[in-house]
């Protein structure tokens, strides 16, 4: 499946460009709230997430060095902020499980009405429920394969993984999924 | 489930396999689902910048203001003499307390041993009252949020709220405001209430949150769960409101136990809603519930409490329970904002 901008954003801030937040923000905001949806789930509220993030991009611009790219830089805030918020919110979370009809319902054909959209989006929570049952490691690894498109030498260099140690962690991933999805649908006890 | 050697190989995405009934395919369909961008619009990254923009011009104002060289010398002058004081101060307070300590000893030396004076712990009583705020600042929630199924309250919405706010601010005008500083004194409620007072001031006169929340803070720490750490969380969850950050304001609400009369009222249906906009519909019905209990009501939280509730029904399942307060939300408001909503969603489907 092809996504339109699901790619990361080309654009470049050399490391001796002085850093600006409004620079930083007009480049990069697109793609970093993104991101944070993505990583996040459906049930985030995005605009928050986005507006945490670059308050801490802008307390550490002093401390970007330049070392890194500015879009992994702007990465590894967002999972951090996505982090610390999906703990926030985990004690007091409603665990449900994925009810079978759920899942089969997210597989109906596309439908354009606002209650079907409505429908898509519950269905899209139900596939993080599945996605939260898995250590962050692999949840963030699948999210960033399937979802954002990412290439395995790209979500490396983005978290800081090793290439091998990407694809261990989206085959780890994957067999979670699956067995997830199958208990989720009743196939599996 | 699927044997390794059967796995589709690891660098090929499941979202890009056809549709099928195997395993991978499933998961596959299911992905797509998920990827479905849900990007916030130019408007709103522009919102956020803009509150960004305010946040920094906020502290640059606060932190860098030029200071003229005049000024300077007033300022450190000022500082001198209040040292100066402050030492003198010192030294009058260690000599009367010396005095005092030789005279406390005489006395006791010619009373018979017995209960502290009665007296005292009238006048220590008083002077704590005294040192209460004559009036406890109103904590005004600004949630006017509205359940927009599937979208409930957003910060367009929070801020739409002109009515409500002008309403915030009536009640606290700067005569006002001065009436509500604290006492001068120096024991910790005073300190405490002062920084309260301001933190309100901020808010609500100045329309600066962000300052708010930091006055918020240092009275946090420097007195944790002080005397008005209610009043101080309320103040908190109203600043989050104003500046959009729903779910920080939410995770506050949650801790707190409110009342369905007077300023919980507005409290409890923007916990609603917000509940409601994250999905947690059961615990949204219990406020809309407890604000729905009281019958008779028509004013604009029965007006969004009634359609919340509709809302959330209807997103658990509970068709005639939706209908019915849809139907009794076009009984109350006609006219209603939501009315338009509320009659598409009584209107037969035809899918």
């Amino acid at each position: 499946m092809s996504l339109p901008n699901s790619k990361v954003s080309l654009t470049v801030v050399r490391p001796t460009d002085a850093l600006d937040l409004d620079v930083l923000y007009r480049a990069h905001a697109p793609v970093v709230a993104r991101w944070a949806s993505r990583l996040a789930g459906p049930s985030a509220d995005v605009e928050d997430l986005v507006q945490e993030i670059f308050l801490v991009v802008e307390r550490r611009l002093s401390e970007f060095r330049g070392e890194a790219k500015v879009t992994t830089w702007l990465y590894r805030i967002t999972e951090r902020v996505v982090l610390d918020a999906r703990r926030r919110d985990r004690f007091r979370r409603w665990f449900s499980r994925a009810r079978s009809h759920d899942i089969e319902r997210a597989l109906s054909s596309p439908q354009s009405t606002p209650v079907d959209a409505l429908e898509r989006r519950e269905s899209s929570e139900q596939v993080y429920r599945i996605l939260d049952r898995m250590p962050d490691k692999y949840r963030t690894v699948m999210i960033l394969f399937e979802l954002e498109e990412m290439s395995g030498e790209e979500i490396a260099a983005f978290t800081g993984l090793n290439p091998a140690t990407v694809w261990v962690h989206l085959h780890r991933a994957r067999t979670r999924f699956l067995h997830e999805m199958k208990r989720a649908l009743g196939r599996e006890p | 489930m699927t044997r390794i050697d059967e796995q589709t190989p690891i660098r090929e995405r499941w979202t890009a396999q056809p549709p099928g009934s195997g395993d991978e395919e499933i998961a596959g369909a299911l992905l797509r689902v998920a990827a479905e961008p849900r990007p916030i619009g130019e408007k709103k990254l522009a919102e956020i910048h803009a509150r960004l923009r305010s946040n920094a011009r906020a502290r640059s104002r606060a932190y860098a203001r030029p200071t003229r060289p005049l000024l300077r010398q007033v300022l450190v002058a000022t500082g001198l003499v209040l040292l100066g004081g402050t030492l003198s101060a010192s030294v009058l307070h260690v000599l009367h307390t010396a005095s005092l300590r030789a005279a406390d000893s005489a006395a006791r030396a010619s009373l018979p041993k017995g209960k502290p004076n009665g007296r005292s712990f009238a006048n220590a009583e008083q002077a704590a009252e005294t040192a209460v705020p004559a009036e406890t600042p109103d904590p005004v929630p600004e949630a006017q949020a509205v359940v927009d199924p599937p979208r409930a309250p957003r910060r367009d919405a929070v801020r739409e709220t002109r009515g409500l706010r002008a309403t915030a601010q009536d009640s606290l005008t700067p005569k006002r405001a001065l009436a509500l500083a604290p006492p001068s004194g120096s024991s910790q409620l005073a300190q405490e209430s002062r920084l309260l007072a301001s933190a309100i001031s901020k808010l609500r006169r100045d329309g600066e949150p962000e300052q708010a929340l930091a006055v918020l803070d240092r009275l946090g720490a420097e007195f944790g769960s002080g005397a008005l750490a209610q009043e101080a969380t309320a103040t908190r969850i109203e600043a989050l409101l104003r500046l959009g950050r729903n779910a920080q304001a939410l995770e506050l609400l949650d801790g707190q136990t409110l009342s369905g009369k007077g300023v919980g009222r507005e409290m409890l249906v923007a916990r609603a809603e917000l509940r409601a906009d994250k999905g947690r519909y059961s615990t949204a019905l219990r406020d809309f519930d407890q604000l729905l209990s009281v019958r008779g009501q028509t004013d604009s939280v029965t007006e969004r409490a009634r359609y919340g509730r509709a809302t959330c029904r209807a997103k658990i399942g509970d068709w005639d329970g939706a209908r019915g307060d849809f139907q009794q939300y076009l009984d109350d408001f006609p006219q209603g904002r939501f009315a338009d909503h509320a009659r598409a969603a009584l209107a037969p489907r035809s899918r």
